[in-house]
């Protein structure tokens, strides 16, 4: 606990019962008349919960109210209002500034002292979290004491009552961690203690420990029947009843569900609403009397604004009220998702079977003649809450059902869908292993008998070829040629099948010194070529090396061939723009028709007849793929007889810009791209 | 005939064979040739299992080739090297793949060289002068184990 209870009435009397009745319950109090007292008291000490009286002889007690809120600690303290007024609105104007709990006088003194307990409890949880509390029953004082002290040096906390009925309502004030009850008791014994544990749903799972006498068989037969977990003889070791509860709690399960509902024993406010001054009074009195707090309203409008700021466990509506009545106010009330739940008890004045039909068609729960005797009343209202009760507890049961279905369900769907991907995996693999070993076939056994033909032909040649006239030995470089042009369009295919299967190895690469490199091949194999380059230094990109050698190969290399026949050929290499930094080969060649630039990419599409410039028509099919694998586009400028140059980003831009080919320039688009991947 | 140095041609394609044969007649190569036409052959031409075997002594090189017929050309690597009188026989991979996976394997079981076969035979023809010469004229053989 926090720290003590703080009670401000300016009435002696209200404020000896109050320090009594708390001190009973084992609550530390501090009493004072005023609000200039309880402002000292406030300033000097921390309390867990302060007991304010609404009208105070030196000032407002909801003004009080707010100036605790205000503190600095105010929001650790509970705060609950105690008021003679029966206005509708000083409730209300509680509640809204904050007030924990609103009690009417005269009040219930067992629901006054279960909601401080209850209050308390709340503030206090913090702290005392991690300590697990007992509620011990036993009459006898000295077997009390000591078996509490026993537990008390095994880290427990104890709460002590001396009848069943008392233990009940600190079970259901306190909730404890378990309950050791004593078989032989004064009133209601222990077998009927947990009997009436196990029939409210809010306790029953509490575990109870029954302590019999030891000759008593019977008492310990009938305990396991009323459903207690375990049991021990009183005349048993301290130390063994020690481990035995120590077992019990431990196997106690669901303990983080215990006080999701509220308990039957527990502390219940009815809400009454009735024109009547007089029968409000005398209904008011029933309930009270039975343990009930009663708050009363006067018409249906009354009772709708209270309801928004009060939580009640039961309302009594009249029928026939001034205003808007009991059956537009049922209405209005189960128009609410929040108090749909909350039962109403329609009452009226006459025995009218119309009436009857009218309350309970408007949504009311129950219904009950004003001159039905009051304990009909209680029993209904009791019913009612019962009710709600268990229904609560079959929604959260039902709750509990429908998420552990969802979840198995979602389980489940996962499941399939990581199957199913397990299956598609499998399959590409299958399928990419078939493309590899068809590759395979295609590099080794379509080659083998090209080379026969060139081999064969060269053969034919060399011994026979003074058999053979020009036209025939034409005829077989023709077919030698043929076959080794076979043979690099095989090499290409599988280069451009490597390229697709090939995992991307992206590193920091200088693309300069690949340029270079290649070009410097090209011309070591034509030596007699006079071809200026220019490369660009630093141009270094996030990509796969092997692959970009490819690239340049194909690029420089075109660029290299149809600059063949221009004596000022000039090969360019560099980069424009940033973000994505875009890269390109430009030469003085014989370029192209730009009506024709949407098929240079295609496999097996050339431009140029094959006895103007030689090429297999696949370089620049496996050049895209590469590029496209880099999440790049590439693309192409040219003119007839005026050069060509090739274009190609390495990174991302925004995705479907695949199919517009921007030229450089084309600023809205670019600066679109660049906007996107900035972002 | 025993101090001459054959050539051990693993080859199951006729026309590469005789493209082969051809190749070496015109580098004027005159070693004799023997010739296995799928791997279980070529192993029985090295470890004779009877008095008919055509080798008097193990060949100066072996031209292999990967795809044959029974045994593959790995797996005849594989035996020529598990075995010590053989261990240290030089082994020519003369194939037609190019395959990374090919040539490493080649080269991981313990495979002296990797030539692959051009097409054009001009080249084909240069390929096998170079190695001729350079396995049977240029290069000592390790010292030989005794058997």
């Amino acid at each position: 606990m926090t720290g003590p209870v703080l009670i401000v009435d300016d009435s002696l009397t209200v404020r000896m019962n109050l320090m009594d009745l708390l001190s009973t319950a084992g609550l530390q109090t501090v009493a004072c008349s005023s609000a200039a007292e309880a402002r000292q008291a406030l300033a000097g000490n921390a309390f867990a919960l302060v007991i304010l009286d609404v009208l105070l002889e030196d000032g407002d007690g909801i003004e009080l109210l707010q100036e605790i809120r205000g503190m600095p600690s105010g929001g650790a303290t509970a705060v609950m209002m105690l008021s003679t007024e029966t206005e509708v609105r000083d409730r209300v104007r509680g509640l809204t500034r904050g007030a924990d709990e609103y009690v009417g006088k005269p009040y219930d003194p067992t629901y006054l002292v279960g909601r401080a307990r209850e209050l308390v409890r709340r503030r206090g949880e913090g702290a005392s979290s991690g300590q697990e509390t007992i509620v011990l029953i036993d009459d006898s004082v000295t077997f009390r004491e000591e078996l509490k002290t026993a537990l008390e040096q095994a880290r427990y906390h104890v709460v002590v009552a001396g009848s069943g009925e008392e233990g009940l309502r600190l079970a259901a004030d306190v909730r404890p961690s378990g309950v050791i009850v004593d078989g032989e008791l004064p009133g209601i014994d222990g077998a009927t203690f947990i009997r009436r544990i196990r029939l409210d749903a809010a306790l029953r799972g509490l575990p109870c420990f029954l302590l019999t006498g030891s000759e008593d068989r019977s008492a310990e037969v009938r305990a396991l029947d009323a459903g207690a977990d375990a049991f021990a003889v009183k005349e048993e070791n301290v130390g063994v009843i020690l481990a035995r509860v120590a077992a019990m709690l431990r196997s106690a399960s669901d303990q983080s569900a215990r006080g999701a509902t509220t308990s039957l024993q527990g502390p219940k406010k009815v809400l009454a609403v009735d024109d009547s001054e007089t029968y409000l009074q005398q209904l008011a009195d029933a309930l009270r009397s039975e343990g009930y707090e009663v708050i009363l309203a006067r018409s249906g409008e009354d009772a709708l604004e209270l309801l928004a700021v009060q939580q009640v466990d039961c309302v009594l509506l009249d029928l026939m009220m001034p205003g808007i009545g009991g059956r537009e106010t049922c209405r209005r009330v189960k128009c609410v998702p929040a108090m749909r739940d909350i039962p109403i008890i329609m009452l009226t004045a006459v025995e009218d079977r119309e009436a009857m039909i009218e309350g309970l068609s408007a949504g009311a729960d129950d219904y009950i003649a004003k001159s039905s005797d009051f304990d009909v009343v209680r029993a209904r209202v009791l019913a009612q809450i019962r009710r709600k009760q268990f229904e609560d507890e079959h929604r959260t049961v039902r709750e509990q059902l429908l998420r552990a279905k969802y979840q198995a369900n979602e389980a489940r769907t996962a499941l399939e869908a990581a199957e199913t991907r397990a299956a598609l995996v499998e399959e590409l693999k299958f399928k990419n292993d078939e493309l590899e070993s068809f590759s395979y076939s295609v590099a080794h056994d379509l080659r083998a008998p090209l080379r026969s033909i060139d081999g064969f032909s060269l053969a034919l040649l060399e011994d026979c070829g003074e058999n053979l006239n020009e036209d025939g030995k034409q005829y077989l470089r023709y077919v030698r040629e043929s076959a080794q042009h076979m043979a690099r369009l095989i090499d290409d295919l599988l280069a451009l099948s490597r390229v697709t299967r090939a995992e991307l190895d992206r590193a920091e690469i200088d693309l300069s010194s690949i340029a270079r490199s290649v070009a410097e091949r090209l011309a070591r194999a034509a030596p007699d070529r006079q071809v200026e380059l220019l490369v660009v230094d630093q141009l270094v990109a996030n990509c796969d090396g092997r692959l970009m050698t490819i690239v340049f190969e194909n690029l420089i290399g075109n660029a290299w061939k149809f600059t063949g026949k221009r004596s000022n050929a000039c090969i360019e290499i560099g980069a424009t723009g940033e973000n994505p930094r875009t890269y390109f080969v430009r030469d003085n060649g014989a370029g192209f028709d730009m009506s024709y630039a949407s098929k240079l990419f295609g496999v097996f599409q050339r431009l140029h007849s094959a006895a103007e410039f030689e090429g297999t028509g696949i370089g620049l099919a496996t050049v895209q793929r590469i590029v496209r694998r880099h999440g790049g586009r590439i693309w192409a400028e040219g003119e007839v007889g005026c050069g060509a140059t090739f274009f190609f980003t390495l990174e991302s831009s925004s995705r479907g810009g695949t199919v517009t080919r921007p030229m450089p320039g084309a600023a809205p688009m670019n600066s679109h791209v660049n906007e996107d991947v900035a972002a | 005939m025993t101090t001459e140095k054959t050539i051990l041609l693993v080859e199951d394609n006729p026309a590469d064979e005789a493209l082969t044969l051809r190749a070496l007649k015109k580098a004027n190569i005159a070693s004799p040739v023997v010739v296995a036409r799928d791997g279980v052959e070529a192993l029985n031409c090295l470890f004779p299992a009877g008095p008919n075997s055509p080798l008097q002594k193990l060949p100066q090189v072996i031209f292999l080739d990967l795809k044959l017929p029974k045994l593959d050309g790995h797996e005849v690597l594989k035996r020529i090297r598990a075995d010590v009188r053989t261990q240290l026989l030089p082994v020519v991979i003369l194939t037609t793949s190019v395959e990374d996976a090919d040539r490493l394997e080649g080269y991981r079981l313990g495979a002296n060289s990797y030539v692959r076969k051009p097409v054009d035979f001009s080249e084909f023809a240069n390929a096998v002068i170079q190695l001729g010469l350079y396995w049977l004229v240029l290069n000592e053989q390790p010292p030989c184990v005794t058997r």
